[in-house]
């Protein structure tokens, strides 16, 4: 049947807006979405990115024939598809994890300036930037936006680590590689008042609705940076904070940074708990050899309304799903995004 | 992208900057930037509005708590209070009240209707059809009465009712429950607002400096030179030192139980604290007779306590309640148990002939003018940078972290309201026609005349 009928597709948002429309053989129910109109996050358009994620909750949707979804094989099981990739099998249904306002705040291109450039761990950049005249755009704690490097024709993603209240100032933290494009731009020409072209914001990842239920985020590296931009949020938020376990990583003890910017986060929220670790040691005081997963649940059972933020490199929120399942959280409370080095 | 268009900066501000060689050094101030933030208050928490009997039965009275508009209604003995700002174009509710029920309050220039409970929109006097009716309204406040005494918890619109904690967790900690954590030997259990018996007796005035100044200057232990030629001290010969040093490691103790009021407490009059009563240099010498020992403690959102203040039995509670950034509301109370009519006469009798205008109005007047003196230096921010604080300020800093902490939320900036505009002509004839901006609303007296 595949292939041959046009089926009926519903995209049901997390605040209760829903649409149904037809999807052509052959064709995306992303692209069927958008030409009907509707706000749906997307950027890639080629299954790698996640923007696009969704939640099959009735019917079939396999993965369209020539293209490839960066899912695991756990999370297609669980019903997560990219509906980039996917195509429709039936009439389906399938659950967005955000609300229908969210894709209105549509990407913009524009200039920022480079306001400061700071080393903060061996293989770490803080970039500090500000939004120039031609550019403004508001956006949820958790998304990113891209940057094009100087001089190249690429460009890189980065989540933000700052606050929608301080735009337009944005802050970001940058892995160092050797040889990556931005890193060489960063350490040998970023200057103070350098104007880069950039773009956004986008993602799928952001803070949810206030609610009452502990918050779990696991951080690899610079998968710090989003999760600061969330807990600052949560902070600013009114009525009685939830308890929230930050359970940060990095691969050594040279590679740790933001220690104070942490430390003053949980001074400010007395609800805040924060690990930290260090796959090797030595480990400084006060921080876990070991991985920043396990740390998660390790004294005592997790409550089942649990809703996860993972930010870091795609094994360790692999390892970290499973874990957080394995510890009872819902896979629809689990919120991913993941980086690859480049 | 056209390369024709210049790609331009946005206008900066300047930032300041921060000499490492003091005790607030920079990186101490980010420990407690939340606080600086807060020129507006802290918001979410309960404040004195009115003493209650400024709000008889019936009467509207506005006020503005935080940058908040407030209007208070008594209905049957009950106190209401909802935001003082029309959901239709802003008009205060309480410059000229307007109610032809128990149950609502109408706005005095279209007709708007809020009920007092909720403040949602229940009616519109010309136009009640109109959609809107029932689906909108306007904030409304909880509200406690004790011990003669009306507060609010001053909340942001969208702070959870279900959210709200007990006004106790907003109010100074009591005797004899914590005797033994803060063991008090030289003087009896200090009184408590929420004591069987209670009776607070006090006033409240605006004063016109930032309510944060206006806060440290209670437990500031240096800050007692400025009492020193106050009347009361010298006829009743009391020992007020001229200062009182940290000698301890422990000075001061946080109190921040889980369910409870959250601040601290200073061990006055203990071996943790030296008071200071002679400088050679100067030839100053303080040999007054009776010792009059006290102690100091403040907790969230800034209430301050001074047991065993004026005298025995009593306690002295202050607020500095924030109207705006450069105003606020100072609430001097004293409080006793007086269990008979008879107690609390004599209580009154003495509050009247002394206290009231040796202690509230005298001793307390120096510092109103001191909290005004600091008003100007912090008044455009830089003083929060240029202060040189030294180890007396110890109290100053310590509360500044723990209000960083604890806070329930930083109030934003008034939004449309009075004196949020410093230069409106309206703040500015006002001036002119001799009345000082403040606490409650302008009121329209007379409906014919203008
Ligand atoms: S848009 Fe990138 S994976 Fe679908
Ligand atoms: S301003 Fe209140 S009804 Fe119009
Ligand atoms: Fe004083």
């Amino acid at each position: 049947m595949t292939g041959t009928a046009q089926h009926r597709v519903t995209l049901a948002f997390s605040d209760g807006v829903e649409h149904e429309m037809a999807v052509d053989p052959g064709g995306s129910v992303l692209e069927a979405g958008l030409a009907a109109g509707l706000p749906l996050l997307h950027q890639c358009r080629s299954g790698s990115c996640s923007s696009c994620l969704a939640t099959l909750v009735e019917g079939e949707a396999a993965t369209l024939p020539g293209c490839s979804s960066s899912l695991l094989a756990s999370e297609r099981a669980a019903g997560q598809r990219l509906l980039c990739v996917t195509g429709a099998s039936s009439d389906c249904r399938f659950a967005l994890p955000y609300d229908s306002k969210v894709g209105e705040n549509r990407a913009v291109e524009g200039h920022a300036f480079v306001n400061a450039v700071e080393r903060v761990a061996a293989d770490v950049m803080r970039l500090e930037l500000e939004l120039a005249e031609d550019c403004w755009f508001e956006f949820r704690p958790g998304q990113f936006i891209q940057i094009k490097v100087p001089g190249t024709d690429q460009t890189r993603s980065y989540s933000i680590a700052s606050t929608p209240a301080e735009l337009p100032k944005i802050e970001l933290l940058i892995r160092l590689l050797p040889g990556g494009v931005m890193s060489e731009w960063l350490l040998g020409q970023a200057a103070v008042d350098t104007a880069l072209e950039i773009s956004g914001p986008y993602g799928a990842f952001f803070l949810q609705e206030a609610s009452k239920a502990p918050v779990v985020m696991i951080a690899g590296g610079t998968g710090l940076a989003p999760m600061m931009a969330m807990i600052d949020v949560i902070r600013a938020r009114p009525g009685r904070k939830p308890p929230i376990h930050l359970s940060f990583g990095c691969q050594s003890a040279e590679g740790l940074f933001h220690g104070e910017a942490i430390a003053l986060r949980s001074m400010w929220l007395p609800s805040l708990t924060v690990t930290t670790s260090v796959d090797r040691g030595p480990a400084p005081d006060g921080v876990r050899i070991g991985n920043p997963v396990e740390a998660v649940g390790a004294d005592g059972p997790l409550d089942p309304e649990t809703v996860a933020y993972l930010c870091g490199p795609p094994g360790m929120i692999e390892a970290a799903r499973r874990h957080l399942q394995a510890l009872g959280v819902a896979p629809g409370n689990i919120h991913a995004e993941q980086f690859v080095a480049s | 992208m056209n390369e024709a268009t210049p790609v331009r900066r946005r206008s900066t501000v300047r930032i300041n900057t921060t000499s490492d060689q003091r005790i607030n050094d920079s990186k101490t101030q980010s420990q407690y930037q939340p606080y600086k933030d807060a020129a507006w208050g802290f918001i979410n928490h309960w404040y004195p509005a009115l003493f209650s009997e400024e709000l008889p039965e019936d009467k509207v009275e506005g006020i503005q708590i935080a940058g908040i508009p407030i209007v208070l209604r008594r209905v049957d003995g009950k106190v209401f209070a909802l935001k003082d700002q029309c959901l239709h174009r802003g008009v205060r509710l309480s410059a000229k009240p307007m109610c032809f029920n128990k149950s609502t309050i109408t706005c005095w220039y279209h007709g708007f209707t809020f009920d007092l409970d909720d403040g949602k929109l229940s009616t519109i006097v010309a136009n009640p059809d109109d959609p809107l009716v029932g689906t909108t309204g306007i904030t409304s406040y909880p509200v406690e009465e004790v011990a003669g005494m009306i507060f609010v918890f001053v909340r942001e619109d969208d702070f959870p009712l279900e959210d709200v904690p007990p006004l106790s967790s907003d109010l100074p900690i009591r005797f004899p429950e914590n005797s033994e954590k803060f063991p008090h030997p030289l003087w009896p259990a200090a009184p408590s607002l929420m004591d069987e018996g209670a009776v607070a007796l006090g006033m409240h005035r605006t004063g016109q400096s930032n309510w944060r100044i206006a806060c440290e200057n209670g437990f500031d232990n240096a800050h007692i030179l400025v009492h020193m030629d106050n009347t009361i001290v010298h006829a009743l010969n009391w020992v007020l030192p001229l200062g009182i040093l940290p000698n301890h490691e422990e000075p001061i103790t946080l109190i921040e139980d889980e369910d409870g009021p959250k601040g601290m407490m200073q061990w006055l009059f203990t071996d943790r604290w030296k008071p200071v009563l002679e400088n050679e240099a100067l030839g100053l010498k303080i040999d007054a007779l009776n010792g009059r020992f006290y102690r100091t403690s403040v907790v969230m959102p800034g209430v301050l306590m001074v047991e065993n203040w004026p005298e025995e039995h009593i306690v002295q509670y202050e607020w500095y309640v924030p109207i705006t950034d450069d105003m606020y509301e100072y609430w001097e109370v004293m409080v006793k148990v007086c269990p008979t009519d008879k107690e609390k006469a004599a209580f009154k009798h003495r509050f009247d002939r002394v206290f009231l205008p040796m202690c509230l109005r005298g001793f307390n007047d120096c510092d109103l003018y001191a909290r005004e003196a600091m008003e100007e230096f912090y008044a455009d921010g830089t003083g929060w940078d240029a202060e040189q604080l030294v180890s007396t300020d110890i109290s100053p800093i310590t509360w500044r972290k723990l209000a960083s902490r604890w806070n329930r939320g930083i109030a934003k900036p008034g939004k449309g309201v009075p004196n949020a505009t410093k230069t409106s002509s309206i703040r500015l004839r006002r001036l002119a026609e001799g009345k000082a901006p403040g606490y409650f609303v302008q009121k329209i007296e007379d409906v014919n005349s203008y």
